[in-house]
């Protein structure tokens, strides 16, 4: 009955969220709208086991992709062995040549990864997406679960779960892991981004300093945060909150004012670490998802614990063909797009759009995967105070310190619309605790 | 084979001091199998540098000049030897992959695609000939089809760009080349360089033909011999700018580079 308590306070819930600023903020037509991220308390529950499953599959993804990242940028033996053409490591946008011969502290390249999965009708667990740049979203079941024990005490007391309070501690271990000396600092572009309060919530809750670009500063080959009295103390570690082209305006984009001049090189001397490191994009597109269990096999010798979703590849011959006869029944996805975009299912479009679509996949067909619509088991939401069934996927966060470190808990979000497949939170989507049952 | 002594010379001003000038300077010839390094002196308006190599193989410098000032001079000078032989070894594959594929500014456009396909119909390349020779014919072709002239196009003018307008200099040259052989599935890189005699620095091309490397100077119609000293490669200029600098501040800064080379025995 306690779980029932726990569901009367949604309103409160949702309440002090807005109270506390948790806030998803969204560009829209050029203007920043902020909005709530509407939680829903019925938790998605995952079973012990099922959970012990989930998390070998997850660790074993992680530590091939991060096996993957290391090779691409130094001696590329998975292109030169014939397993990922080259195709798919030169012309993706995330591959960044400037990394090239760049070894990071401990060669961790993807230390916090966001992968994202969801749950057939049947059971199974699919791999829809791995996050290896900038994956946001820990901070929010993080508090909804502080403020859920707040208003509802007895339902944590009842039920015996995986208290995911300590993501704070695995990721003050991963930072600190990597560290090759000094202060840990979150670096955030600022109050506008779509993430600032996870920026703000993550710091508080590691005890690492919050920073913008204008408070750090390269000197001699070192990393420096400026101190209120304009004394530089020296920073080890940057979990930073900035995507690679906006890094670094001497390395990278050099339009940059978010950046902090000369950060990259000091990187590439090992003298600070980055988390994640800059390249990441190149393991974690949608074209080179595809090749990630033949990662798996190839850099551990182990068979994928965890699937992905059945997926074609237009760029081979035999899988085009498929394509094309099974168009109706098949998502295509843009491999550039992110965020539930460029993202369109075979039977939702007209006669005209196919042609016009298929003879773009003829022209492109590097540019896009083909993957079966898998049938989601749906989750209940309360919708007026009814449950309804609504589609949802779950994010892992899987933190790579001395050893790769499966937060019990993540982020569960779901679409508002019945009749979407997309959950997104760029696209209006609401978001549910994850509980890991400990026994 | 020669033995040249280059000198270059860099100075910006500017109209109102500014703080904190960040630089990156790539412009120091290397050893290869080209060429051999006797000497080299640097000097820079800066109190101190760090110096590092980039994804690309290049050698730079860096730092950060963070008191006000109005000028900022680099100059460097060296003796090098030219020409020892006509191509370079390519050392290892997986860092001649990156160079088969368009990037930033010689990426084609409608136009370049249209002129190349010309080029194809034309029977300017053909299967009989080896990637060096076509690599060669394309740059015959395109010494033809192009107009060396200043002041019609900037840093930042993409070969398509100049290909439009049809005119253009060395950097403008070496893009389209670059997107041409692309084109035609030779792997190309672009060079910054010192050419004999006095002026500002050069752009050329080099080609991945078999195992090899091969210098082809599409602004002079010509395969490099031993009056070319090269600085540095890139997939385009972006990735090989000589001096990268970002300020903050008003006013207006003029920039001056001085380049020279002359044969010493």
């Amino acid at each position: 009955m306690s779980t029932l308590e726990l569901l009367q306070h949604t309103d409160t819930v949702n309440e002090l969220l807005a109270r506390y600023g948790v806030k998803f903020g969204i560009y829209k037509n050029n203007t920043f709208k902020e909005q709530l991220f509407p939680f829903d308390a019925i938790p998605r529950i995952i079973g012990h086991e099922e959970f012990d499953y989930l998390e070998r599959g997850l660790k074993q993804r992680v530590m091939a992709l991060n096996l993957f990242l290391k090779d691409i940028y130094s001696k590329k033996q998975i292109v030169k062995d014939g397993v990922v053409p080259e195709d798919f490591i030169f012309a993706s946008s995330g591959y960044m040549a400037e990394c090239e011969g760049t070894m990071p502290p401990k060669g961790i390249y993807s230390h916090i990864s966001g992968i994202d999965l969801v749950k057939g009708k049947d059971g199974t667990w699919y791999i829809l997406e791995d996050n290896l740049r900038v994956p946001s979203g820990a901070s929010y079941p993080m508090i909804a679960r502080e403020l859920c024990r707040r208003s509802s005490p007895d339902t944590f007391h009842d039920h015996r779960l995986e208290d995911n309070r300590n993501y704070a501690k695995l990721l003050r271990r991963t930072m600190d892991y990597v560290n090759p000396g000094g202060h840990t600092v979150i670096l955030t572009p600022g109050r506008y981004n779509a993430a600032y309060f996870e920026h703000s919530y993550l710091a508080e809750k590691t005890g690492a300093h919050l920073a913008n670009g204008s408070e750090l500063v390269v000197e001699d080959d070192k990393l420096f945060y400026r101190a209120m009295d304009g004394k530089l103390e020296r920073v080890g570690a940057v979990y930073r909150r900035i995507s690679d082209e906006y890094l670094d305006p001497m390395n990278f984009n050099p339009e940059s004012l978010i950046g902090i001049p000369h950060i990259y090189d000091v990187f590439k001397k090992g003298n600070v670490a980055l988390l994640n490191a800059p390249g990441n994009g190149v393991a974690d597109d949608k074209g080179i998802y595809y090749f990630v269990p033949k990662m798996i096999k190839y850099y551990l010798g182990e068979e994928p614990i965890l699937s992905n979703a059945p997926t074609y590849l237009p760029f081979y011959e035999e899988d085009m063909s498929y394509v094309l006869e099974h168009f109706d029944d098949l998502v295509l996805k843009d491999v550039a797009e992110a965020g539930g975009y460029g993202v369109v299912f075979g039977s939702s479009m007209t006669t005209r759009q196919k042609e016009d679509f298929i003879a773009l996949l003829k022209k492109e067909p590097r540019r896009f995967i083909a993957q079966e619509v898998i049938d989601f088991q749906d989750l209940d939401i309360l919708e007026g105070g009814e449950a309804v069934p609504r589609k949802a996927d779950l994010r892992a966060f899987v933190l790579m310190a001395d050893e790769p470190l499966v937060w019990k808990s993540g982020l569960t979000r779901f679409s508002r619309n019945p009749d979407s497949f997309i959950v997104n939170s760029s696209q209006g989507g609401g978001f549910k605790d994850t509980w890991v049952l400990s026994q | 084979m020669k033995k040249l002594s280059y000198d270059y010379y860099m100075k910006i001003g500017y109209s109102i001091p500014v703080e904190n000038c960040h630089f990156t300077i790539k412009c120091f010839p290397q050893n290869t199998d080209r060429q051999r390094i006797l000497s080299q002196h640097i000097e820079i308006s800066a109190q101190g540098y760090n110096e590092g190599c980039d994804g690309f193989g290049n050698r730079q410098i860096y730092g950060t000049v963070a008191c006000a000032h109005d000028v900022f001079v680099f100059h460097t000078t060296g003796e090098t030897e030219c020409g020892m032989r006509e191509e370079e070894e390519a050392a290892v594959a997986e860092k001649t992959g990156m160079f088969r594929y368009a990037h930033g500014y010689n990426t084609p456009g409608s136009g370049l695609r249209s002129y190349f396909e010309e080029l194809v119909r034309a029977q300017v390349i053909s299967d009989g000939q080896d990637d060096l020779q076509k690599s060669i014919e394309l740059m015959h072709r395109l010494y033809q089809d192009f107009k060396y002239e200043k002041n019609q196009t900037t840093m930042t003018t993409t070969a398509e760009q100049a290909w439009q307008i049809g005119a253009g200099v060395c950097q403008d040259y070496a893009h389209i080349l670059i997107a041409l052989c692309q084109m035609a599935g030779i792997p190309a890189r672009y060079v910054t360089g010192m050419l004999i005699g006095e002026g500002a620095s050069h752009a050329w091309v080099e080609v991945l033909a078999g195992e090899h490397w091969y210098p082809l100077d599409p602004t002079n119609n010509c395969v490099v011999t031993d009056s070319h000293i090269k600085i540095g490669t890139g997939r385009d200029a972006g990735d090989c700018l000589i001096n990268r600098g970002i300020m903050h501040g008003g006013g207006t800064q003029t920039q001056e580079v001085r380049v020279c080379v002359t044969e010493t025995t």
